[in-house]
Order: C-alpha cells, then sequence, then structure tokens
C-alpha cells in the first residue's frame, strides 16, 4: 500500500521507503560467489573446519605414513609381540609383533578407500535413480518413489552379506559394492527433492519462458545447486559405510590377513581384549575420529551451504 | 476522562550480540489512554516491533536486556517482573497478536484447543464452558460455521480467518491492551480493511485500548487515535492522528506522508511519488547525533550533527525530536540543503 | 485416521512380495550349492534326491510361487544343511533373544535421548549442552564392538565383584544390562541430537511466541507445544533405526554369546543354506517394514497435515 510504482531500479539512486529485503530474493547466487560465499561461511565454524583439517590430516596420515615408516606392517616378529607404546612403536605391537601405527596407517587406506568408493558407487546410483524421478516427475516419479519405499524394507547388513557371498571374494571392490546397494535410498532421495525443488524455482520457470535451452537451465542453475548437496551427502554416507566395512571386516566376513582393515584389526584386537585391549582400541578411536570428522564436516556444509540462510 | 493504561517511559532495549550492543529501542516514551489506539509507525528495524515484545516481556533473554526505562501498566512496573509474573500478565491484562498468521497458530493442535487452553490458563471455567465461550469467541469475531471450525486445524484456514483467531484468542481474556503488531501487512488489501474494521469494533465493544503498529501510513489514518513515529530505535514524532496529517513536522514524517499514493487533489496525476534516499543506520553503537541527519533535506550546520535533538513540545500535545521541524522551517524560509 | 492406517496396512503386502523376490533372486545367484559345498562329496543320485526332496530342481518361478506361499502360511521351510531342523523352529527359538535384545535396547535409547536432548536444547550453549552434545557425538561414533569390549572389561571383568554383572549369556536379567547398553547408546545419542535440534528450531518458531504471548505457563509450552512438534522427527528416525537394532545386533550378540539369530545368519550364507538365509532375511524384512509402517501410521497421527496431504 505504500511502496511506489516499480521503476527499473539504478543502483543508488532513489530507494523505496520500506527496504526490508534485497531486489531479486530467491535468484540463484552467480557460481563465483556461491563458493566463496560457502567457503567463507564455513570457515566460521570452527568445529567444522577443526574437523576438516582432523580429517585431511587422517587421510594424508593413512596415505603417506607406511611409505615413511621405518617398519614393515607385514614383518612377522613374535618376539615383539603385544608391547605397549614406546619410542620405537608409538602405539605398541599387535599379536604377530608388527607395529600398530603403521598398520593403523595400513589399515586406515584401505577403510577409507573403501569408504570412499562405496560412498562413490552410491552417489552414482542415487544421483541417476533421483535425477530421473524427479526431473520427469509425474507417474513415473510415483512409480519409482512406490518402488524405494519397498527397498527400504530391506536389511543392511543381512544384504551386504548376501551381495558378498554372490560376487565371491572379498576383495576392495566387492566391499564396496556390497557396501552401497542396501543404502543408496536416501541420496536418491535427497537428490529428487532437490531436483524438484529446483525446477519449481520461480527463477528457472522464469528462464524456461524466456526461452532458455534445457541446457542451460542445466548447467546454470540446477548442477551447481545440487553439487552442494551432493558433498553433503557424502560426508553424510561415509559414516555409514565406514562402520559397515568394520562390521562386516569384523566378523570375518570382509578383508582377510595379511591385509588390514581397521575393522579386521579390531576382530584380532578382540581376541585378546581381556589382556591387551590396546589393540582393538587403536582401530576403533580411528574409526570413531573419522565418523566424528565427517559428521562435523556434513554439519557445517550444511550450514556453508544451505540457501535458505545465505544472505544476498 | 482520560485515563492512562500504559505508560512507557525512557524505554531503552538493547541486543548484545559479538558484533557490538545493537541499540533497538532507545530512550522511547508514550503512553496509551484507555480505549484508544495508538499507532506505532516506522518502516521495518525502527524498533517498534523490540518496543511491543520489550512491554510483553517477549524479547529474546540471552542477547536482549532492557537496559533502562520503566514499563507502568495501571501504575505498576511490569519491566523488571519475574518470567512467572509475567506469564500472569500476558493474554489476561495485556494481549497480543502478531503479524504472520500463518505461523502464528501452532499446526499441530485443533483451534478449539488453542483457544481453549487461553481461556482456561486464565479462569476457573470448566472444559465444556470454555468451549462454549470459543464458540461465542469465534462468532464475534464473525467466522463462520464456528462450531466445525472449532474441530478443525489452522491449515484448513485462509489467512484471513486465523488472523480472526489470533484476535479471538487474543480478547478472550477481556484484556485491557492489546497490542497488535501489523496485523494486516500479510493479509490481501479486501481482508485488510475487514480485519481494521473487526479490531475497531472490538475495541468499541470491550472498551480496550489498542497499540497498532505499523509502517503502513494509510492505516495509521484509518485506525489510530494517536500516532507515534518512530526511526532508529527513537520517537521522532508523537501527536493525535489529525494533527500527523495536517501538521507534520518531522521531515520523516513529512517523507513518510509524501509516499502515500493520493487520489485526489490538486496536480495528483503529476505528483511523483517521493522516496527517501539512503538507509536507516546502523544501531550498533549508533551516534549520538540526530539519526536521520545523512536522509535528511534539510539537514545542516552543526546542530544536526553535533548533538542528539531532543524531543521538544512544538504544539500542545504534538512532539517532535528535530533541528528543522516544519513550523520552523515555514517561518525562517530555510532554504533546502543539498 | 482409520482409512489412513487400512490402506498403510495394505501397501506392505506388495512390498513384502517385492522383498522376497529380491532375496529369492540374490540367492539364486551365489554360486554353489548346499549340498555340493559340504565335505563330504555326495554322490549325484543322492545329491539329485535331496534335490527333488527340497523342490530344488523345479524352475525358478515354480519355487518362488511356493516360497512365497510358505511365507504366507508362516512356513518358511526346512533347513537344507542342517538336518531335520526347519527353518520356523531355528527362528522360534534364536529369534526371540534378537528381539527383546533389540527392544531393550530401543527402550533404552528412547529413554535416555528423549530427555537428555530436550535438557540439552532448553539449556542450550551452557556447560550443560555442550557436554551432554559431547558425550552423544562420541557414542554414537564408536564402533558397537568397542563399546561392548569396553563395557565387559569395565563392568564384568575389572568391577565384576561389585557389579555383579556377567559377561555373556542372555538369561539372567543382569545379563540383559549390559548388552541393551551396549547397543543402546548410538542410537541413543542419535536420538538426543536429534532432539535437541528439533527442539531448538521449534522454540524459534512464531507459534511458541504466540504461546507464551497468551500467559501459558512455560511448562506448557515445552511440553504441549513445543516437545509434541519436536517428537515428530523422532517418530520418523525410529522406524530405520529399529531395524539397524534388530538387524546390526550381530556383533553385540557375538559378542555377548547371545544365542540370537545373527550368528545363524552369518554360518548359513557360507553353507548356502538357501531357506535359512531367505526365512531370516525376509523376516528380517518384515519386521522392518511393519516398524516404518508403524511410524508413518504414528507420523499421521502426530502431524494432522500428513493425512489430508496422504489421502
Amino acid at each position: 500500500m505504500s511502496t511506489p510504482t516499480p521503476k527499473p531500479v539504478t543502483s543508488g539512486a532513489t530507494i523505496p521507503l520500506d527496504v526490508g529485503h534485497a531486489p531479486t530474493a530467491g535468484a540463484p547466487i552467480r557460481q563465483s560467489n556461491l563458493w566463496k560465499d560457502a567457503w567463507y561461511r564455513y570457515r566460521r565454524n570452527r568445529a567444522a573446519l577443526f574437523a576438516g583439517a582432523v580429517f585431511i590430516g587422517m587421510v594424508a596420515f593413512c596415505l603417506i605414513y607406511p611409505v615413511i615408516s621405518p617398519h614393515d606392517p607385514y614383518d612377522v616378529n613374535f618376539a615383539d609381540a603385544r608391547q605397549g607404546p614406546s619410542l620405537e612403536h608409538p602405539l605398541g605391537t599387535d599379536t604377530f609383533g608388527r607395529d600398530v601405527l603403521t598398520r593403523t596407517a595400513l589399515g586406515g587406506r584401505i577403510s577409507i578407500g573403501i569408504g570412499f568408493a562405496a560412498t562413490f558407487i552410491i552417489l552414482v546410483i542415487g544421483v541417476t535413480y533421483g535425477s530421473i524421478s524427479g526431473f520427469i516427475g509425474g507417474h513415473l516419479d510415483n512409480g519409482m518413489m512406490r518402488f524405494l519405499d519397498a527397498l527400504y524394507g530391506l536389511p543392511y547388513l543381512p544384504f551386504a552379506i548376501i551381495t558378498l557371498a554372490i560376487i565371491g571374494d572379498a576383495g576392495f571392490w566387492a566391499m564396496a559394492v556390497a557396501l552401497s546397494i542396501a543404502t543408496w535410498f536416501t541420496t536418491a532421495r535427497i537428490v529428487r527433492g532437490q531436483i524438484i525443488t529446483l525446477k519449481e524455482n520461480d527463477y528457472v520457470r522464469a528462464a524456461k519462458t524466456l526461452g532458455a535451452r534445457w541446457q542451460r537451465v542445466l548447467m546454470r542453475h540446477l548442477i551447481p545447486n545440487t553439487l552442494g548437496i551432493l558433498i553433503i551427502a557424502v560426508f553424510l554416507e561415509l559414516p555409514g559405510v565406514i562402520l559397515g566395512e568394520a562390521f562386516l571386516s569384523f566378523i570375518g566376513l570382509g578383508i582377510g590377513p595379511p591385509d588390514a582393515s581397521w575393522g579386521s584389526m579390531a576382530q584380532e584386537g578382540y581376541e585378546v581384549y581381556r589382556v591387551f585391549p590396546l589393540l582393538i582400541i587403536v582401530p576403533s578411536v580411528a574409526i570413531a575420529t573419522l565418523i566424528l570428522c565427517a559428521n562435523f564436516i556434513a554439519d557445517g556444509l550444511r550450514d556453508a551451504l544451505d540457501p535458505r540462510t545465505r544472505e544476498t | 476522562m482520560a485515563e492512562t493504561i500504559l505508560t512507557v517511559r525512557d524505554l531503552s532495549t538493547h541486543f548484545f550480540t559479538r558484533e557490538g550492543v545493537v541499540h533497538a529501542v532507545d530512550g522511547v516514551s508514550f503512553e496509551v489512554e484507555k480505549g484508544k489506539t495508538l499507532g506505532i509507525v516506522g518502516e521495518s528495524g525502527c524498533g517498534k516491533t523490540v518496543t511491543a515484545l520489550s512491554i510483553m516481556g517477549l524479547i529474546p533473554k540471552p542477547p536482549a536486556k532492557i537496559v533502562e526505562g520503566e514499563i507502568l501498566f495501571r501504575g505498576r512496573d511490569i519491566a523488571n517482573l519475574s518470567e512467572r509474573e509475567l506469564e500472569d500478565v500476558r493474554g489476561e491484562q495485556i494481549a497480543m497478536i502478531f503479524q504472520d498468521p500463518m505461523t502464528s497458530l501452532n499446526p499441530t493442535l485443533t483451534i478449539e484447543t488453542q483457544i481453549v487452553e487461553t481461556i482456561r490458563r486464565h479462569s476457573e471455567l470448566s472444559k465444556e464452558a470454555a468451549r462454549k465461550r470459543a464458540l461465542e469467541l469465534l462468532e464475534e469475531v464473525h467466522i463462520p460455521n464456528a462450531a466445525k471450525r472449532l474441530e478443525d486445524y489452522p491449515h484448513r484456514l485462509s489467512g484471513g480467518m486465523r488472523q480472526r483467531v489470533m484476535i479471538a484468542i487474543a480478547i478472550s481474556c477481556e484484556p485491557e491492551l492489546l497490542i497488535a503488531d501489523e496485523p494486516t501487512t500479510a493479509l490481501d488489501v479486501t481482508v485488510q480493511a475487514q480485519v481494521l474494521d473487526l479490531l475497531d469494533e472490538l475495541r468499541e465493544t470491550h472498551g480496550t485500548a489498542m497499540i497498532l503498529i505499523t509502517h503502513d501510513m494509510g492505516v495509521v489514518a484509518e485506525a489510530s487515535d494517536d500516532v507515534v513515529v518512530m526511526y532508529a530505535g527513537q520517537v521522532v514524532e508523537q501527536a493525535a492522528v489529525t494533527e500527523i496529517f495536517d501538521n507534520p513536522e518531522h521531515p520523516y514524517t513529512e517523507a513518510l506522508l509524501g509516499a502515500l499514493p493520493q487520489l485526489e487533489g490538486e496536480g495528483v496525476r503529476q505528483r511523483r511519488l517521493t522516496a527517501i534516499p539512503g538507509r536507516p543506520p546502523d544501531l550498533v553503537d549508533p551516534p549520538q547525533t540526530c539519526r536521520f541527519a545523512p536522509r535528511c533535506k534539510y539537514a545542516g550546520g552543526d546542530s544536526c550533527t553535533s548533538r542528539m535533538p531532543e524531543l521538544r513540545e512544538i504544539r500542545p500535545g504534538h512532539f517532535v525530536r528535530s533541528e528543522h521541524p516544519a513550523s520552523e522551517r515555514a517561518r525562517t524560509g530555510e532554504a533546502i540543503h543539498a | 485416521m482409520t482409512g489412513f492406517v487400512i490402506r498403510r496396512l495394505l501397501w506392505t503386502i506388495p512390498v513384502i512380495l517385492l522383498v522376497i523376490f529380491f532375496t529369492f533372486v540374490l540367492m539364486r545367484q551365489i554360486e554353489g550349492n548346499p549340498f555340493r559345498t559340504s565335505e563330504r562329496a555326495v554322490p549325484e543320485s543322492i545329491q539329485r534326491n535331496l534335490e527333488r526332496r527340497f523342490g530344488l530342481d523345479q524352475p525358478w518361478y515354480v519355487q518362488y510361487a511356493k516360497y512365497v506361499q510358505g511365507v504366507f502360511t508362516f512356513d518358511l521351510g526346512p533347513s537344507l544343511v542342517l538336518r531335520n531342523r526347519d527353518v520356523n523352529e531355528i527362528v522360534r527359538t534364536h529369534f526371540p533373544p534378537s528381539l527383546q535384545l533389540g527392544a531393550f535396547a530401543m527402550i533404552f535409547a528412547l529413554v535416555f535421548g528423549i530427555p537428555l536432548g530436550m535438557l540439552s536444547a532448553l539449556r542450550a550453549n551452557t556447560f550443560l549442552d555442550y557436554s551432554a552434545m559431547f558425550v552423544s557425538n562420541v557414542g554414537f561414533a564408536i564402533p558397537s564392538f568397542l563399546i561392548s569390549t569396553l563395557l565387559i572389561y569395565f563392568f564384568a571383568l575389572k568391577w565384576g565383584d561389585w557389579t555383579g554383572l556377567p559377561t555373556s549369556g542372555w538369561d539372567s536379567w543382569q545379563s540383559k544390562i549390559l548388552p541393551t547398553i551396549a547397543l543402546g547408546l548410538g542410537p541413543m545419542a542419535y536420538f538426543a541430537r536429534l532432539v535437541r535440534g528439533t527442539m531448538l528450531e521449534t522454540l524459534q518458531q512464531d507459534y511458541i511466541r504466540t504461546a507464551r504471548a497468551k500467559g501459558l505457563r512455560w511448562r506448557r509450552v515445552v511440553i504441549v507445544h513445543t516437545l509434541r512438534n519436536s517428537l515428530i522427527p523422532v517418530v520418523t528416525a525410529a522406524g530405520p533405526i529399529l531395524g539397524f537394532l534388530i538387524t546390526g545386533s550381530f556383533i553385540v550378540e557375538q559378542i555377548f554369546a547371545i544365542p540370537g539369530i545373527g550368528t545363524y545368519y552369518v554360518d548359513a550364507v557360507e553353507a548356502r543354506d538357501y531357506s535359512v538365509v531367505m526365512g531370516l532375511t525376509v523376516l528380517l524384512s518384515v519386521i522392518v517394514i511393519l516398524a516404518n509402517m508403524v511410524v508413518d501410521i504414528l507420523y499421521g497421527y502426530l502431524d494432522p497435515r500428513t493425512r489430508d496431504a496422504r489421502s
């Protein structure tokens, strides 16, 4: 009632009285601003920043340490078995006399590696399924979502076990596939939700009515906004997958000797936990730390990338 | 006889944030008389809502704090009451309705529950009696098919109806003062008029005093008896509504009126709608000089930029906080500064 | 409301059929055959007899149809590997402990998690909040095998004389405490975080401000207005969590030597004992599906908006 008839706003000149919100609210931010903006916001969350640093630190450690370590992780030496932490072996030795620190790093490569591999597969399946469902919409979408509801009924671990059995061996990619098969549903849902929201975004609709080709719409609007969601999804799925791998290896279905994953190390540690608990504590703490970091990172990313709280 | 029901004196509410202390409300004073409506008008961020929330004690206590001032309701200072005591005042003696009816009602409770719980909180009525009263209230606010509506959930009602329900809840315990914070802003134009009429009708019937907060001078003209104009956390002009519209003094008030579309009067076709350049000042540790000066057409000379203008009575009952009020300008023929 | 419930119930049937189908297909993909993989080489003719006896020589769709029929008449067939035992019986003896464990863990998680979350939300950003959330995060991230072993190490071994808690088994009520905690700690932490988050968010809502403006007592505002709305995501999460509890209890069962279905499952897969694997998987799936259905219904009750949307 009190705002004047809109005239094209030339920056600076006359600004109407009730300046409550910036102009063009709701328009997606130009790409360069999006990432810089998000990074700035992420940095402000100290917990997320710390978690990110720790996470990167752990990954780097697992990649580098086995190369520079003075100990051979496969070197069996019963004389040195089950020693506590010392200068030579910062985390002690295991039942076979192998240096725990080095084996942890090595195990980390496998556990984290499988984690990322499985997450990657989850993303591929989830994005495909979700995009098709969301983009096409209508009955197909309905049907696909109902189907997804049905799939939710598949129990995670049992199906992972069955899948492993089908594939036969329990190598790296076998585990990755087994761990992703029964858990990609949430990602598919998220992606579909995002696609639908973006499809119905007024700005996108306006662009389409102005005649923008759908490829352009896809590139400039849908993809940048979805990428954010995907990155978050990675860190949301990672903990579950890593735990899954740990569980499978723990019950003996996963990675076997002489290779190590944190899960199999935990299993070895379990056998002697009554007398030497360190061996089960180390890999478990490693797993827990990684999971905690992933959680904090996911939270931080979500706050940083959430369009609702973005200031224009 | 004019009986003052609420006296706000030198109220200052500040928000203590990491970026500094935000002076949301700074030294605001006004009075509300029984049965009359006070309009508080100003743009977004001027402090009008925080003032209302301070009266109700609903400001978020960790960052916000009433650092100074008194809020005298029926002679009793409610600014420093405990939460429990405030709970007794709210709803029963002072009630408030809010801007957005879509989000102001709990979506998971029925209309009946939300009205009845208020009634039973402040009275000894039984459930059946309270329910009957709820029905009467809905009819009083002109909601058709009231009995059915009681069982509905808020999402089944339109915006206008929800606002009526909010009003019904607010008057359910016969408060002496009703604070309405932008009650019509979120509604369609036609519904706005109805809601304002309803508020007026209720005021007449129950003799309730009202504070009507808005950014819309048109609403002010229609519904208030007295007006307080706020800017950047301060009162900049205060008078009866006819005075304000006939003889606005503060440059800001003039600008607000100039921004109103006019339907009649000479030169109405040629008249451009004026707008005020610039933005309100940042309220974190604001300057102790005239806060409107950066946007004021008449600002200039030492007086505006070296000290804070006092709120002075330029005519009986008409207060203004400016070094260059209209009547003085006319007298000295002041030129417009750049 | 009843219409909603019935519709939801009916939907579970095609879902269950689909699950059976999947399990069936997957099982058939596994290389090997229960009779050929046993240590003693079984002569051809006997093998064929066995196959015929267990119906394995029929075309797959016949087997599938028969199986579905079996599921709906609660006959899960005989075990292919263990002599003279049928799946039903295995389920009957070994499922109850798993179910109990899962249920207790869930109750533990809810009873301790929800109040913890509430308290954190109401005292947000205080020391109490930070410590509660820290404990939650840790409890959630540490794998259950570590929690189990630590619990046993301290409470049953080191301080075992005081606490009187055994290190394994599932008979006396004392024996049930540690496993429940071990399994329930993760979900408890999850619920606490969830409740805290939703309560904080709900407390920001306009309708809470309205409730306070009406002069309602703070206790009522918290319990009737805030908590109810905050519990909705908890209910949604409870379904999958229940599923997780029952299907993911393998490890806790192993460590505490609880005679549940976890151990059977792994062995059965290795031995290619189709019927056991299928039976257990289908059973677990049905439970998860039913749990989700209950969750959906509860959700419809708690949030009236969905009832209209669904119809």
